[in-house]
């Protein structure tokens, strides 16, 4: 016989947790091609719109929506010669593995609820392991079977091509990244996750104490996920599309979209191990705990400014598009009347919302409900608020990678080879020899 | 002698990566900022929105002058349908109505799509009869019947689409000169 208390609820409650990397998708494709655009000197997607509500295009957001409805509708064509289980079977890896990653990252602070049988600490990863970093390593390694066997499976050679260098280049940079992680490893003194974050929050963000560690992390992501400027997977001038060449329509959808769930874990880790992870700098879980209403009326009176600052932005484009001699000045006036209002009643209502929950959530004030449900409050709103951070922390890294890939050209392959064996190892292993004297010295 | 061009050394800064890719992100991230606060000076035109300037003298689809009276100034000489290159103009002539000309077109057909637009039947006609001056670059259809276009379609333009100082423009019906014109003809 289960009981359903509250801690045995929560850990429930936090597989929800798993879809985040999935809602930052869409995010990471519109910040990609948008970023693309403006980087390139052009205006990127902003023809999609959605009639029934007023033409609205979201600043080209929009667009996700025609792109998957057409992914999804076209044909899904199997080569002839290929192996069709194995050809079927490895777009979902990718994305599989995207789905099962989060489950190891820290997403909030450990609180402490009480349960039928007293006390209980509820994590804040879904598989609450010591070896978390571990697990999430294999789980990140594995993505790259997909590429390989759907490479395989599809009987092409350009596509063969491609997996073999994705993994060969895979091989070469776990490696330093491996290495490089494992400073920060010998510093926390814990494979755990949460211990890292929690380490960081009590000392100091990781980027300080390892910030070689950092710049190899970094660039091995980039390899890991397969980005430019170490794209060989693909290769449009040497291999035509690379791995997924012969995959169309949703196939090919799941493969694209595991790249950016990819980026979106590696943005996870990254900041878990470097960046503090779910902690707010300079304030420790107690530290929001203590003054949960002031912190997450912050928070929202920011993201409530940020709202302010779209409409802003939609009224001087609506200014500097009215100059414009066009022939849709109407569509695109009721377009922005329509933006600039949301965005301006939404920024409002945000801020009315931070001024209450400063007043309101407080224990003197016996905050939104009876002093025997205020824990509870307090644990979730503490969760929600290092979520968000966490999310936040996140897309900047997304943001990171997307301006990284359209800056640098991409490497030759014995370049990147070169590079990944006999400059970043050597850096990863003097970086970490130099890390284990200085611990041990520290620590004794 | 084959002459030897040096390569020019890297630094130590350039040979180490970091320092030249934070130069990259800046340039990067200035033209971000620049179409993020400045998209009207991006160079880029929104197509159909913002229709392109097409210059007068650049060549583009036909159109068949009209007399003040409104019928084709062709007189069906053939010189066009000789001089093109391209063979895509048929014309067959009939009898003018007007005592004073001889002949007229009774089809006057290019096709489009085999048009090289080379101008040489604009070069060619002894009387500026055709001219390919519409600035119709865009020319789209269902069907390739639909881009053989005849007199119809070749004298549907508007002298008000012409600059005031086209006075053999302005002449046909509707033209600012169309008056004047008419009285010079004897044509009421």
């Amino acid at each position: 016989m289960i009981d359903f208390d509250l801690p045995f609820l929560l850990a429930i409650a936090k597989f929800a947790l798993v879809f985040i990397p999935l809602c930052l998708i869409p995010i990471c494709i519109f910040m990609e091609r948008k970023g693309a655009s403006l980087m390139q000197d052009r205006y990127g997607p902003n023809r999609a719109n959605i009639p029934l509500l007023g033409g609205i295009r979201l600043f080209g957001f929009v667009q996700n929506l025609p792109d998957g409805i057409k992914l999804f509708t076209k044909e899904n064509f199997i080569p002839r010669g290929a192996h069709t289980f194995w050809y079927l079977l490895a777009p979902m890896i990718p994305l599989a593995v995207a789905l099962l990653t989060p489950s190891v990252i820290p997403w909030f602070g450990p609180m402490v609820v009480e349960g039928s049988r007293g006390l209980a600490t509820v994590s804040g990863q879904i598989l609450d392991a010591d070896s978390g970093v571990l697990v999430l390593f294999a789980l990140s390694g594995l993505s790259i079977y997909g590429v390989v066997l759907g490479a395989w499976a599809s009987n092409s050679k350009y596509a063969l091509l491609g997996g073999m260098r994705a993994s060969a280049q895979m091989i070469s940079y776990e490696v330093s990244m491996g290495l490089s992680a494992a400073g920060i490893f010998l510093i926390v003194g814990s494979f755990s996750l949460t211990q890292i974050v929690e380490w960081q929050a009590a000392h100091t963000w990781g980027i300080v104490v390892q910030p070689v560690g950092f710049v190899l992390f970094l660039t091995s992501l980039f390899a890991e996920t397969g980005r430019a400027p170490f794209d060989m997977a693909e290769g449009e001038s040497e291999i035509v599309a690379g791995y997924f060449v012969e995959y169309s329509a949703i196939r090919f959808g799941l493969f694209y979209m595991g790249e950016y769930a990819h980026i979106a874990i590696a943005g996870a880790l990254l900041s878990t191990l470097f960046l503090g992870g779910y902690q707010i700098p300079f304030m420790d879980t107690e530290a929001v705990r203590a003054n949960l209403g002031f912190v997450s009326g912050a928070i929202v009176a920011a993201v409530g400014l940020s709202c302010l600052g779209i409409a802003y932005m939609v009224r001087r484009w609506a200014r500097i598009y009215s100059r414009m001699q066009t022939t849709d000045a109407v569509d695109r006036k009721r377009e922005y009347n329509i933006l600039n209002g949301a965005f301006s009643v939404i920024g409002l209502g945000l801020l009315a919302v931070a001024a209450a929950l400063m007043v309101l959530v407080h224990p003197a004030k016996g905050g939104l409900g009876a002093a025997d449900i205020w824990p509870l409050w307090v644990n979730l709103g503490t969760a929600a608020v290092q979520v968000g951070t966490l999310v936040v922390k996140i897309l900047a890294i997304c943001w990171i990678f997307v301006w990284v890939r359209w800056t640098l050209p991409r490497f030759r392959y014995d370049q990147v080879m070169a590079l990944g064996w006999k400059i970043m190892l050597n850096i990863a292993l003097v970086n970490l020899l130099v890390t284990a004297v200085v611990a041990k010295l520290v620590k004794g | 002698m084959a002459r030897t061009v040096p390569r020019p050394e890297m630094t130590l800064a350039e040979k180490a990566y970091v320092p030249e890719i934070v130069k990259g992100l800046k340039v990067t991230m200035g033209h971000f900022l620049r179409g993020l606060f400045t998209p009207e000076t991006l160079p880029v035109q929104s197509y159909p929105e913002t229709p392109s300037v097409i210059p007068r003298n650049y060549r583009a689809k036909h159109r068949l002058m009209k007399r003040p009276d409104g019928e084709p100034r062709c007189v069906a000489c053939m010189m066009c349908s000789t001089a093109c290159p391209a063979n895509c103009i048929t014309i067959q002539a009939g009898e003018s109505a007007d005592d004073r000309i001889e002949k007229k077109p009774v089809k006057f057909e290019i096709d489009l799509l085999v048009c090289v637009f080379c101008g040489l039947c604009a070069e060619a006609c002894p009387v500026d009869a055709i001219r390919m001056d519409t600035r119709i670059v865009a020319l789209a259809a269902d069907s390739r019947e639909k881009f053989k276009v005849g007199l119809k379609d070749l004298m549907s333009w508007e002298p008000k689409d012409y600059p005031d100082n086209d006075t053999q423009s302005q002449k046909a019906p509707g033209g600012l000169l169309n008056a004047e014109a008419k009285k010079q003809w004897g044509i009421s």
